[in-house]
């Protein structure tokens, strides 16, 4: 006789299914990493050493690995708070850059003698509302007309880009050091550097972490979260409620937008020190977008995911150093990433086997819709 | 054979036997049955189809009409029964195996992709490789066919660019382009403007000319005394009936469908007089744009006073939804005004409309009222009490299989049904504006929503109850509006309803 396997979603995964099954498919990369390292000549466990050694032994490796992980948590609260109201802003790379740009600029214009608190607070505020603004191009034409803001938010990242590059490579800009040959940004005063909570590790980190905890008791507690739930659960269901659409909408962009531009202003004030296309182009607001999917648009998630992503990278680059190809480093990488998303799968759902008994009707979802209203 | 006279002087040329060379078609339904969960949709039904002639098949919602087409097109297996084709008989387990038998269906939603051409929709399923010469070949055969049966379309053309009409001859191609000799249409006029339905009719025409069988699915009677030669009535999932249609009456048609049952409701069970007070909700002059573009609410004026149950009967699809929605502020009227007081809603679409289907009970029972003290203060959501609020309600409306935090999709029909009604009926309200309410439900809980409907009446408010269900508006109102292609056609005081006349202006044959 033989067994089917039934899948059936779980209403309410426990704890340990939540904690557990991400470790289980951890470990299930590392199996499959093993044979792959293997057989390009490497040793297995000396990598994994090394890539643990990097990424989280030690203070060294920790504050290295937050510190990469604190713009991510950001531009992952972006995509986190939007996408949970099913507006998918994939701007966050471009409100990124106009929150580097609105920082700097605010770091360089203000008096170098300016008190540290108040220059870093006018960045970090100067950032949001760039990024907000810059979200607002999208957000604007997609409340009021049903724009796509999937097109614009993505189509305004490559002028931001630009007009990044411009202001840096492309013109003698206010924001250029005049003084080298080379394009290169202008160093910020030091009172607009980043405060350090320890090694290269800066306040920024806590900002970040204390905005995802902000967003998620927000989202949970207040009557605005109660509104963006609901649309982003079924707009249909929001109108019938009586809440207004169009303004949510405009309100969750610009947040998603702000925290993006906070994300420019802290790598600016916390670890460039200056307008640097090169180290701020990187992808962190995609990035943030994988980040916000694998979290499941929670914020809370967001930053251990954001940390889990930031480890693999900073491993990544010590893998190098000791020889394994770029080519299979990105390989692990991806290994990994995947095996943890596809562990989700098992969170949602119970997997169980059912004796082969008999068969269920033949009808598929879309038969059933097509039939839908009929008798 | 009943082979009416060719359209258009066509039909006469074509050979009204032969198709493909071979013996003209023919399907036999025999005593087939088909349950879910317990329950008979079709009980014991047996027909014959014979190519040559359109056969309609009529019915109310719910007497079992597409589930019969599903069987014939192997959506779904008959519990028991035989279905016979050309003599042999037939074991359909999927829509190709029917397909490839020659029986082909075309559904009221449509199933093309909007961005790709005619031609490459009808290559779609298929099988064939997508190169230019097969795309050629395929071209030239859809144009043979338009031409051989009037359904004019271009094959380059992609469907997004096509008419409602121009989409259902697409479909119509497709399903001839496969061989089908067995052609199913599911209420094809649902969707089309007079003068395309008689185009499409005349096609239809031509196609039993030349020896396909084609089963015309309806519940306009209209349109089955026009264009069918035999007619098959299902009623409650049992064969009520099947004769030429030249013997029929509008009448004799009407008592299959609805049966005499009806009349012998006792409309007075748990029902008071009462005299109706000042007017709660005010429509006057009502039009309303439909998803079509075509007016599907056309001039409705309507008063619901309190103490009273006003029913809208029609058959669904004639304009009842965009009339409920647009009273209900989803819609937004093209002229006319909807005056009402506090109003409460119970939507069709329970999930997505009614309901956020994945959130958890005790924030869809809070919808309405999470602004406002004791759920929220100063803007902060108050859990506790909306978990309280939840408990009561689920309490005292009896919704079962709620969990803390579980999804409402998880929960059944008739609980998520007394959940909407929970939500809606606890706010303050005057009137009540319930759509489909009973619809899907068990017998346990359709009269639990019917007690509710009537105790609002009875406590004071005004209730407009749109149900396809006739004999539920029969029982419940105290007034009936018939409602057909939009307009309100007929309306009957409770103690005077005349029956046979209610049936015919639903189904638009008596004018």
């Amino acid at each position: 006789m033989t067994s089917r396997l039934v899948v059936t979603p779980r209403a309410k995964p426990s704890m340990t299914v939540r904690a557990g099954v991400p470790f289980v498919a951890l470990l299930v990369a590392l199996g499959l990493g093993a044979v792959i390292l293997g057989l390009t000549g490497a040793a297995p466990l000396t990598v994994y050493r090394t890539m643990f050694d990097a990424s989280l032994n030690g203070a060294r490796a920790i504050e290295r690995t937050l510190t990469y992980a604190t713009p991510l948590i950001l531009t992952g609260l972006a995509a986190a708070v939007a996408f949970r109201m099913k507006a998918y802003n994939i701007g966050a790379e471009g409100q990124l850059f106009l929150g580097a740009i609105a920082a700097s600029g605010l770091a360089l214009q203000l008096p170098a003698g300016t008190p540290a608190v108040l220059m870093v607070g006018a960045m970090l505020l100067g950032g949001a509302l760039a990024g907000a603004l810059w979200a607002g191009f999208a957000a604007v034409p997609r409340a009021f007309l049903g724009t796509d803001e999937i097109i614009t938010t993505l189509m305004l990242n490559f002028v931001a880009l630009a007009l990044m590059n411009y202001l840096i490579f492309g013109s003698f800009s206010f924001w250029r050091d005049p003084t080298r040959p080379v394009p290169q940004g202008n160093t910020i005063p030091d009172s607009a550097a980043m405060p350090v909570i320890s090694g290269r590790l800066h306040v920024g980190f806590a900002i970040a972490v204390a905005l995802a905890v902000l967003l998620w008791w927000v989202l949970r507690n207040t009557t605005f979260g109660f509104r963006v739930r609901t649309i982003g659960d079924s707009p249909r269901a929001a109108r019938y409620a009586g809440i207004g659409v169009p303004f949510a909408t405009l309100a969750v962009l610009a947040i998603s937008g702000a925290l993006a531009g906070v994300a420019g202003a802290i790598e600016v004030s916390g670890v460039t020190n200056r307008l640097d296309p090169k180290s701020l182009a990187i992808e962190l607001g995609y990035t943030g977008i994988v980040i916000a999917a694998v979290a499941r648009l929670n914020p809370l998630g967001v930053v251990p995911v954001a940390i889990f992503l930031a480890a693999i990278a900073t491993a990544g680059g010590s893998m190098q150093s000791i020889g394994v190809r770029v080519e299979v480093v990105v390989m692990m990488q991806g290994l990994i990433f995947l095996s943890v998303t596809a562990g989700e799968f098992f969170v949602t759902n119970r997997i169980g086997l059912r004796p082969a008994g008999p068969p269920e009707p033949a009808v598929t979802a879309a038969a059933a819709d097509a039939l839908e209203g009929a008798s | 054979m009943a082979v009416r006279q060719g359209v258009d002087g066509v039909g006469g040329e074509a050979d009204p036997v032969a198709l493909a060379g071979g013996p003209p078609v023919s399907l036999r339904v025999d005593r087939i049955s088909k349950s879910f969960y317990g329950v008979a949709a079709v009980d014991d039904v047996s027909v014959e189809l014979h190519g040559g002639e359109i056969h309609g098949l009529l019915g109310e919602n719910g007497a079992g009409k597409s589930t019969l087409c599903s069987m014939l097109v192997g959506l779904y297996r008959p519990d028991s029964g035989r279905i016979v084709l050309d003599g042999d008989e037939v074991h359909l387990r999927s829509p190709d195996d029917a397909a490839a038998l020659g029986i082909g269906m075309v559904y009221q939603h449509f199933r093309l992709v909007e961005s790709f051409t005619v031609a490459e929709n009808i290559m779609l399923g298929r099988g064939t490789a997508g190169g230019r010469r097969a795309r050629r070949a395929v071209e030239e055969q859809v144009d043979a066919l338009a031409s051989e049966y009037g359904l004019a379309v271009h094959p380059g053309a992609p469907v997004w660019q096509l008419s409602v009409g121009e989409r259902q001859r697409v479909e119509i191609l497709k399903q001839l382009s496969r061989g089908a000799r067995v052609l199913i249409l599911d209420e094809p006029t649902a969707v089309l403007a007079p003068h395309e339905a008689d185009r499409l009719f005349d096609a239809v025409r031509l196609m039993v000319d030349k020896g396909h069988a084609v089963v015309l699915v309806s519940h306009k009677m209209q349109e089955i005394l026009g264009h069918t030669d035999r007619v098959t009535v299902l009623r409650a999932g049992r064969h009520a009936g099947t004769g030429a249609t030249a013997s029929l009456t509008p009448a004799a048609l009407n008592t299959m469908m609805f049966g005499n049952d009806l009349a012998g409701t006792d409309t007075t069970e748990g029902h008071t007089a009462q005299v109706p007070g000042e007017p709660v909700l005010t429509v006057s002059g009502l039009t309303v744009t439909g998803d079509h573009g075509r007016p599907a609410v056309d001039d409705v004026s309507l008063t619901v006073r309190r103490r009273e149950i006003v029913g809208i009967a029609g058959v669904a699809g004639n304009g009842q939804r965009e009339l409920h929605e647009t009273i209900a502020g989803l819609r937004s009227p093209a002229t006319g005004t909807v005056t009402t007081a506090a109003l409460a809603y119970v939507p069709e679409d329970r999930l997505g409309t009614g309901l956020a289907p994945g959130l958890p009970i005790e924030h869809n029972l809070a919808l309405r009222s999470f602004r406002r003290e004791p759920h929220a203060r100063r803007g902060v959501l108050r859990h506790r009490a909306m978990r309280e609020t939840a408990t009561a309600l689920v309490d005292a409306f009896d919704v079962r299989g709620a969990r803390d935090g579980m999804p409402v999709s998880f929960m059944s029909g008739g609980n998520l049904q007394k959940a909407i009604l929970a939500r809606e009926l606890s706010e303050a309200h005057d009137v009540l504006v319930a759509a489909a309410p009973t619809r899907g439900l068990d017998i346990a809980a359709a009269e639990a929503v019917r007690r509710h409907l009537r105790s609002e009446r009875d406590e004071g408010r005004g209730v407009l109850l749109f149900s396809e269900d006739l004999g539920e508006v029969l029982e419940l109102s105290d007034r009936i509006l018939v409602m057909f292609q939009g307009r309100l056609v007929g309306e009957f005081d409770r103690g005077s309803v005349d029956l046979d006349q209610v049936g015919l202006l639903m189904t638009g044959a008596a004018e």
